[in-house]
């Protein structure tokens, strides 16, 4: 599925070196904004002749925009809570300073918004609207012809397309995703300083940031200038973790600084194999409680203790950020006690099944008998006579 | 005294024998019954509603967990003194939501969604309001009910 | 004891009946062993009303209970896993029962003269059992039997005039919903059971006034051997081979609910789009997979519609046979073949059906 999407957005990148305007802007600003409230052609073109508008230089653009845009007064009549300082942000961004500095290859208003068919960013059809805001970011920012010249890489689009966030956005449609713009910002859209990015993280994976800011590692990280979150996972590519990135083994995360020499290994030993423990016994419950009931018998109670044994699960994985042996070991110890639960209940489904099993071997012995006894009265009834 | 060679004994035994496990096949059909007939533990199926414990000893501004069925529920006694129950699966990711009296909202911890006492979401990724159960109170015992329709 | 006796004796009058059965016989021979069948379906039948008793003590006929009132009674109640894979096995077999009765009373020829009312009330027994069979599967409201009951009486709709009525007959509405439930639950407990109990003690009355029918070529076979058919004592003989056979059933039924319980499935979710393979009850299946090999027309008219009116008329036929069948060697050699064939068709169908579906 990732491929999926990281397929579609080439196809946004290959289109997107095609068609600069494939629609007549006449047409196109038939569903703008702009006309709903009633602005026209001269509101952003001098008039060059009859249907004629000469196009403003891409340096313009910014500041043409911002004349209404950056305007409280006069923006407050159309959208009393809309914010006017789109165009003070704008400057902040690496787009916006290259742009005053003359670099007309990076990214302006319209680049974004579109010239004409300009609709409100909460509009399913704007470019800038969750669902659609990365592959507009991707026209540039995945095109290596674009980028290379500008000195960058043009990875991340199809890094982030690999992702478990893009995966949340663009197969479940959960907006709540972050997207480019969460991290980057929109109109600042600058690459998040290092020790900020990670605030961006905290908004959602509020826990993991608390845990970690009052582990040791808080300070560490900030001594060597490394971002808290990004090191372990990534800032594009952020796969789902699994339990073998704890460790000091050749491939597992804590091994970028930790070896097996130190005190900090056996802890995190520890840890690890409480993980591995816990995912054994949630997996032998799973097979339990499924044998029992691919056997016929029903284990209500068992899948509720597993569906337990899974969030602990989860707490625990969460509570590894704190890098400390306690909060852990007790979730993780839940854990294991509901996969117990759990497991206990499909061993004693499996035990009720053998008990019935038994219960009938003993029926069918008695009918057995029975007949038994039976064939021999019948046998030993008087002959039928003959006519 | 019978003897069992005799025609007539070697009859009685067989008639006798026959008795036995014919009374042995009966009562195998009729212990399963009887025990059928007795009404369980837990006389019906909670499908429409449970009960959710002791009224009395829910504080204000605190919630107990509950099984609904095989999903879970949370019911709450909010500053106010009044009883609210909801499902307690969180409407984004499926985890299970709990109370913070601090904030007096439900949280989820996995992505830190928050719903208020309405059960709607309000803040963080939850797209939509949980599912709010009807509550009520009879002997001290309180009752979780499905609002119907 | 004796007592006793005598005084329900001299209320009820009962004695010259039990005189009456000391001295009865049944006819013993070759072909004699396929007279249980009959008892047999009797014996499930017995079951089913004592099984349905129980799970009538649970069950709720709501769609919005149904499927956790059978869940209940199969985990919360004790042996309430037995009681309810008992009948829904019991119905099973009692299907096969009534067919091999049916097949067996029409190769053997038992329905001639003057049997026929009880052929009559037979054939209308088996399309009961079939009734019972279809209104009840639908009561555990799983998903599997939710689409069934919809594919089922959306066959009926292929009667001219009538058949958008009988659609709406059935299922108390234009769909299938927790109206269907509980229309099918009082056919099911009330309707068909009152039904069934007046034809069943019809059915056994002729029986019993009739006693049990020889087949003509061992009458003929009798004229010069005569120990080719023997009188074989109702009490105790018959009685107790009887005794045996239900025994069987009893042993059959307790081991398939133990090793092969009913499943309880997914519950029944109106708004879902029907899974892929979804059939029928295994005795519908022959007329399913009919159904689906009729070509779209047949000189212009509608082919299921002609398929419908093909097995309508085949049952018709099969109700009257021993009006339509004649007297002679030749016609009751007619009757085998036709039933041969028809049993042949039928096997066949349900084969092509199970094996479409086993992959």
């Amino acid at each position: 599925m990732r491929s999926a999407w990281a397929a579609l957005i080439a196809l946004a990148l290959w289109q997107a070196n095609g068609s600069a305007q494939a629609v007549d802007p006449a047409t196109a600003f038939a569903d703008d904004v702009h006309a709903a409230a009633g602005l026209t052609c001269t509101a952003c073109h001098k008039a060059q002749g009859p249907g004629s508008y000469a196009a403003p230089a891409r340096t313009a653009i910014a500041p043409l925009c911002a004349t209404c845009h950056s305007d409280a007064g006069y923006m407050r009549r159309f959208d009393p809570q809309v914010r006017v300082d789109q165009f003070l942000q704008y400057q902040t961004s690496t787009h916006g300073r290259r742009m005053a500095a003359g670099e007309t290859r990076v990214a302006t208003c319209s680049d974004c918004h579109e010239a004409h068919g300009i609709t409100r960013v909460r509009d399913a059809r704007s470019p800038v609207a969750p669902l659609n805001v990365t592959m507009t970011c991707a026209r540039c920012h995945g095109n290596p012809s674009i980028m290379k010249p500008l000195g960058r890489s043009a990875a991340p689009p199809t890094d982030w397309a690999a992702s478990v966030h893009a995966a949340a956005l663009l197969q479940r449609g959960d907006t709540s995703a972050p997207t480019c713009a969460a991290c980057h910002g929109s109109h600042g859209a600058t690459p998040p300083g290092v020790t900020s990015v990670a605030n961006v993280c905290a908004q959602c994976h509020l826990r993991q940031a608390e845990l970690f800011r009052a582990s040791p590692k808080k300070d560490i990280f900030d001594a060597i200038g490394q971002p808290e979150c990004l090191v372990c996972h990534n800032n594009h590519r952020i796969e789902s973790p699994a339990d073998h990135w704890v460790g000091v083994q050749e491939g597992a995360v804590c091994a970028q600084c930790h070896d097996a020499s130190g005190d900090s290994a056996q802890a995190i030993g520890t840890i690890r194999q409480a993980l591995d423990g816990l995912a054994a016994s949630v997996a032998a419950a799973d097979v339990s409680l499924a044998r029992a009931e691919r056997a016929g018998m029903l284990v209500d109670a068992g899948r509720l203790a597993l569906r337990a044994a899974r969030e602990q699960q989860v707490q625990a994985r969460v509570l590894v950020h704190a890098f400390a042996a306690e909060p852990f070991n007790a979730a993780a110890a839940e854990g294991a006690a509901s996969a117990r639960r759990a497991l206990d209940a499909g061993e004693a489904a499996f035990r009720e099944l053998q008990v019935r099993r038994a219960g009938l071997g003993v029926a069918t012995l008695l009918i057995i008998a029975f007949l038994i006894t039976l064939w021999i009265k019948i046998r030993r009834l008087p002959d039928l006579p003959s006519s | 005294m019978h003897s069992h060679n005799t025609p007539s004994g070697r009859r009685s035994v067989l008639n006798w024998l026959l008795g036995l496990w014919g009374g042995g096949v009966c009562g195998a059909v009729l212990y399963p019954v009887a025990r059928y007939l007795a009404p369980p533990e837990i006389p019906e199926a909670a499908t429409q509603s449970v009960m959710a414990g002791s009224a009395e000893s829910l504080a204000p501004n605190s919630a107990r967990a509950v099984a609904f069925g095989s999903r879970p529920a949370i019911v709450i006694r909010t500053a106010a003194g009044d009883l609210r129950a909801f499902s307690a699966t969180c409407t984004h990711l499926d985890c299970t939501v709990q109370y913070r009296p601090d904030l007096q909202r439900l949280w989820c911890a996995c992505h830190n969604g928050q719903y208020d006492l309405n059960g709607r979401n309000v803040a963080g990724p939850p797209p939509r309001p949980l599912e709010a159960f009807d509550v009520n109170v009879k002997d001290d015992q309180i009752a979780l009910s499905r609002r119907s329709g | 004891m004796r007592g006793v006796r005598a005084w329900l004796d001299e209320r009820l009058a009962f004695s010259d009946v039990i005189d009456a059965l000391r001295h009865k016989t049944v006819p013993h021979h070759r072909y004699s062993v396929w007279y249980y069948f009959g008892g047999m379906t009797l014996f499930l039948f017995g079951i089913q009303v004592g099984t349905g008793a129980l799970l009538l003590l649970y069950y709720r006929p709501s769609a919005a209970e149904a499927y956790e009132s059978v869940q209940f009674i199969v985990t919360r109640v004790p042996f309430g896993w037995l009681v309810r894979s008992i009948h829904a096995w019991s119905a099973n077999l009692m299907v096969a029962c009534a067919v091999a009765h049916l097949f067996s009373v029409l190769f053997l020829h038992a329905y001639r003269r003057p049997r026929e009312l009880t052929w009559f009330s037979g054939v209308l027994l088996l399309l009961l059992t079939l009734a019972f069979g279809f209104t009840g599967y639908l009561l555990p409201w799983n998903e599997v039997s939710f689409f069934a009951t919809r594919v089922g009486t959306d066959i009926a709709a292929a009667v001219p005039l009538m058949g958008r009525g009988i659609v709406r007959f059935m299922r108390g509405g234009d769909e299938v919903t927790g109206a269907t439930l509980t229309r099918l639950f009082g056919f099911h407990v009330a309707v068909l059971p009152a039904i069934a109990s007046g034809l069943v003690a019809l059915h056994l009355l002729l029986v019993q006034r009739h006693g049990m029918s020889v087949p003509p070529s061992i009458e003929r076979q009798a004229v010069h051997d005569p120990a080719a058919v023997r009188a074989m004592p109702f009490i105790p003989h018959f009685l107790l081979r009887d005794l045996f056979a239900w025994t069987i059933v009893l042993a059959v039924l307790a081991a398939l609910s133990t090793f092969y319980p009913w499943e309880l499935g997914t519950k029944a979710d109106p708004f879902a789009p029907a899974p892929a393979g979804i059939r029928p009850e295994w005795y519908f299946l022959w007329a399913f997979e009919s159904l689906k090999h009729v070509p779209p027309t047949i000189a212009g008219i509608n082919g299921e519609l002609i398929a419908v009116a093909v097995m309508g008329a085949g049952a018709l036929a099969a109700l009257l046979l021993p009006l339509l069948a004649g007297h002679t060697a030749r016609a009751r050699r007619a009757v085998v073949w036709v039933g041969a064939v028809a049993l042949l068709f039928m096997a066949l169908m349900t084969g092509l059906a199970l094996s479409a579906a086993a992959p």
